[in-house]
């Protein structure tokens, strides 16, 4: 250990008590900004797990100004190529096929305009949640006979139309053809769902009922694709894009998530603008703090500062030694608090906890699940211990600015 | 005497004094200026969800809540419902409307949408729709609708375009009719632009079969605040049979929003107080420190323990408050450099998904200073807790003898 390193470690200790409380702010600090990351990550996290198990998968595949229209006319055509090219990427997870188009529903005389979708159920579940989402009666059959429709119901709209399990409901449509398209349908279960605007909106039939309704023949309107998470949604996207070159890519179009849902992402993103603005002012606060327990360490030193250039120590080392200090008490308090905070992170790490209250009321708007997650990416540790990091080198400058341009006859001659 | 001392020891040191000012005032005014912001962007989705449709009170007919179908409808016909409405000073605009759902279709597609008979006229004053107008012109002939861009795009509808709306009419019959296209609506709402769909209040009742009757009156008032009031005003002045509500009774989901708005507004706040207090506490155990002798000698010639404790305790509250002050201050300054607004939309413009403007303006009501006030007087006494002690146990004898 050097001159300077040895003085700056005492220096640290001289006042044990101003120190700590220097130290504990810190500590304060580095907690408060992981945790409050961590949840910010979780939570964005689930938004988007939550938005993409509940629509078209972390990447779709439809027809040539599907996304524009959402009509029919747009299709993707059914007959094993598709399906052969999507096999043929690794990064898939799950997929499903769809077809998706409007109806007016109505059982007696109430109606009620909502999206309907044909699925096959075996796929749809290892893609959204519609099937582990019934909250009552069953989903539609895997292998439906001839002639059986069912048809599975958003709470919500099965409320407004009084649709109870073994109903049977009319639902009005257009056709590819563009004729009109009606047929009863047996309801066999309804789902309940984080997002109010789907429950109300939402009807499920299996994907050879739809297509028969529709007149759809070989056609769907888009298959739903998800990645093993939505960090690698951009590589499955570009993994599919190669695998759909040449003519049949020319009839398709690929939109990943933040395409679909530009919305969400844009939500997140001014989400964590404001959490960063409060933590950049927790941490100027923080930094403040630093400030003075340096600078106050270096005026009551003025004399003894004088002594030590007058013994020939250069300023520059002056300059170090109280550098040196102010990192040795942001170092302290950083390693505390990252044995602090980091044990019960990585035990929550995934677990979500309910919200209750307002707050699990305010998170509907958003159509999000009123609860509560921790998410534990290395990059957040790393970010806050770093910004600390920077906050305490920049608070250190004026006093080891202040400590090293002293003249050592002045100095000696003040107090 | 005491709060002169008080004030004295606090610019012996200016420069320590200083720093942590500067602290708590930069501290004070982000949190000022950010909640201002974030509440800003709160009274933004209710004002837009009440100018898109919502109004500030709207009457039903009993039994709309846990049912909003053509057969809950109010049938008074319009003058009995006039001469109430206009008797009440407070209500600014009212416009009678029939909500119903539909699938309307081109040529090319049919989407399930929500009909609503207006009186072009009286529906400028109660919503935005009739201003949003992009293309074209406003309902005024028969048998015209008006439309959302976004559901214009999907329906590859133009002016003139002949759309079939298709629903169930009162009796439960399937019924049809076709409309041209008299404007296009842009009014960066979801609901706007992509699910409602206009016809005049007299086209929707021939279509429904509905009569005279309508499903509801929308109402804007003189003051959002006083609404409460008016409610109830209206609620003894109409025939029973219709239930009168306000915006928070129609979309408690907003209000819960600015509940949860204030309850974060208190963590934030709480957060960066404790922040502060390590500081505060650190620079008055300094001064005590550093006046053992002083402090030894106020209590030999007669000052009291709970004196030598009050003066600690008021020299951080003067911190505090100043800080404070100057830290209000500062964000109010910031909220006023700010009231044009932060114009968002280059970066974020399809927030209106979530009924969010894409330009930020920051709002403050006089209530959201409270939490502040009262966490940064916690935060005074709590800090100088230590310091305090320390002064006001030390012995006389033994803080004369040191140094």
């Amino acid at each position: 250990m050097n001159i300077e390193t040895r003085l700056a470690w005492r220096n640290v200790w001289r006042n044990p008590r101003r120190t700590a409380l220097s130290v504990a702010a810190t500590v304060f600090a580095l907690v408060l900004v992981i945790f409050s990351i961590s949840m910010a990550d979780g939570s964005h996290e689930k938004m988007i797990e939550d938005a993409v198990r509940l629509s078209s998968g972390h990447v779709a595949v439809s027809g040539k100004g599907y996304r524009h229209s959402m009509t029919l006319e747009q299709f993707v055509p059914w007959d094993g190529r598709v399906e052969a090219a999507i096999e043929k990427a690794d990064s898939v997870r799950a997929w499903a096929p769809r077809i998706s188009s409007f109806a007016l529903v109505s059982l007696g005389d109430r109606s009620h305009g909502s999206m309907v979708i044909g699925v096959d159920p075996e796929r749809e579940a290892g893609v959204t949640k519609f099937v582990s989402r019934v909250n009552e009666g069953r989903f539609v059959d895997q292998n439906p006979g001839p002639g059986v429709r069912e048809v599975v119901l958003g709470r919500k709209l099965a409320e407004r139309l009084g649709a109870a399990i073994g109903d049977e409901i009319l639902l009005y449509g257009v056709a590819y053809s563009l004729e009109t398209a009606y047929e009863l349908f047996e309801v066999v279960g309804t789902m309940a769902l984080p997002d109010p605007r789907l429950e109300r909106n939402l009807t499920i039939v299996h994907l050879d009922v739809a297509s028969e309704f529709y007149v759809y023949e070989d056609r769907i309107t888009e298959v739903a694709i998800l990645a093993d998470s939505a960090g690698n949604a951009a590589a499955l996207r570009t993994e599919l894009e190669s695998v759909f070159a040449g003519p049949l890519g020319d009839e398709l179009e690929l939109q990943d998530y933040e395409e679909m849902m530009p919305g969400l992402v844009q939500l997140i993103l001014i989400d964590d603008a404001g959490m960063y603005i409060m933590l950049a002012i927790l941490v100027v606060v923080v930094g403040f703090g630093i400030l003075n327990t340096i600078l106050m360490a270096i005026l009551e030193r003025t004399r003894e500062l004088g002594v030590i250039l007058a013994l020939g120590l250069k300023p520059i080392a002056l300059f170090r030694m109280v550098y040196l200090e102010s990192m040795m008490l942001a170092g302290v308090g950083l390693a505390i608090g990252l044995l602090i905070a980091l044990p019960p992170l990585a035990w929550l790490n995934g677990m979500e906890f309910p919200l209750g209250g307002d707050l699990a009321q305010a998170t509907e708007i958003f159509g999000m699940e009123p609860v509560l997650t921790f998410k534990l990416i290395p990059s957040n540790p790393i970010f806050s211990t770093l910004t600390i990091v920077v906050v305490a080198l920049l608070a250190a400058l004026y006093p080891a600015l202040k400590a090293s341009r002293a003249h050592p006859v002045d100095a000696l001659r003040s107090l | 005497m005491l709060f002169r001392m008080a004030w004295r020891n606090l610019w012996r040191n200016p420069r320590r004094t200083a720093v942590v000012l500067t602290a708590i005032s930069v501290g004070i005014a982000g949190c000022v200026l950010s909640m201002a912001i974030n509440l800003g962007v709160m009274t933004g989705m209710i004002d837009t969800a009440i100018r898109s449709g919502l109004g500030h009170i709207q009457i039903h007919a009993d039994g709309w809540d846990d049912n909003p179908e053509l057969e809950v409808r109010l049938t008074e016909g319009e003058v009995p419902f006039a001469s109430a409405l206009d008797s009440i000073p407070e209500v600014r605009r009212w416009a009678p409307r029939l909500q119903a759902q539909g699938l309307v279709a081109s040529a090319r597609a049919s989407v399930g949408v929500s009909i609503v008979g207006v009186d072009p006229e009286r529906e400028r004053g109660v919503s935005v729709a009739a201003d949003s107008i992009d293309e074209g012109e406003w309902l005024g002939e028969p048998k015209r609708l008006v439309l959302g861009y976004k559901l214009a795009s999907r329906l590859e509808a133009e002016i003139g375009t002949k759309l079939v709306i298709s629903a169930q009419d009162l009796g439960g019959e399937l019924t049809g009719q076709a409309y041209r296209v008299a404007g296009i609506i842009r009014a960066s709402s979801r609901d706007l632009d992509d699910g409602l769909v206009f016809l005049r209040l007299e086209d929707a009742q021939s279509l429904f079969g509905m009569g005279n009757a309508i499903s509801e009156v929308v109402i804007v008032t003189e003051d959002r605040e006083r609404v409460g009031l008016i409610q109830q005003k209206l609620q003894s002045s109409l025939a029973s049979g219709s239930e009168v509500r306000t915006w928070e009774q129609l979309e408690p989901l907003l209000v819960y929003m600015v509940q949860s708005f204030d309850s974060m507004a208190w963590i934030m706040y709480a957060a960066v107080f404790i922040a502060m207090a390590f500081g505060i506490a650190n620079v008055l155990l300094m001064a005590v420190f550093e006046r053992t002798r002083e402090i030894g000698m106020m209590r030999a010639v007669g000052m009291s323990r709970v004196r030598v404790v009050a003066m600690v305790v008021l020299e951080s509250t003067l911190v505090t408050m100043i800080g404070l002050g100057l830290g209000v201050g500062l964000g109010l300054v910031g909220v006023w450099l700010l009231r044009d607004g932060i114009d968002i939309s280059t970066w974020a413009g399809s927030l209106d998904d979530y009924g969010i403007e894409s330009v930020l303006k920051p709002s403050m009501r006089p209530r959201d200073m409270i939490a502040p006030l009262l966490i940064g007087a916690l935060t005074a006494i709590l800090s100088s807790f230590w310091p305090a002690l320390r002064a006001g146990l030390a012995k006389p004898a033994d803080a004369l003898r040191r140094i």
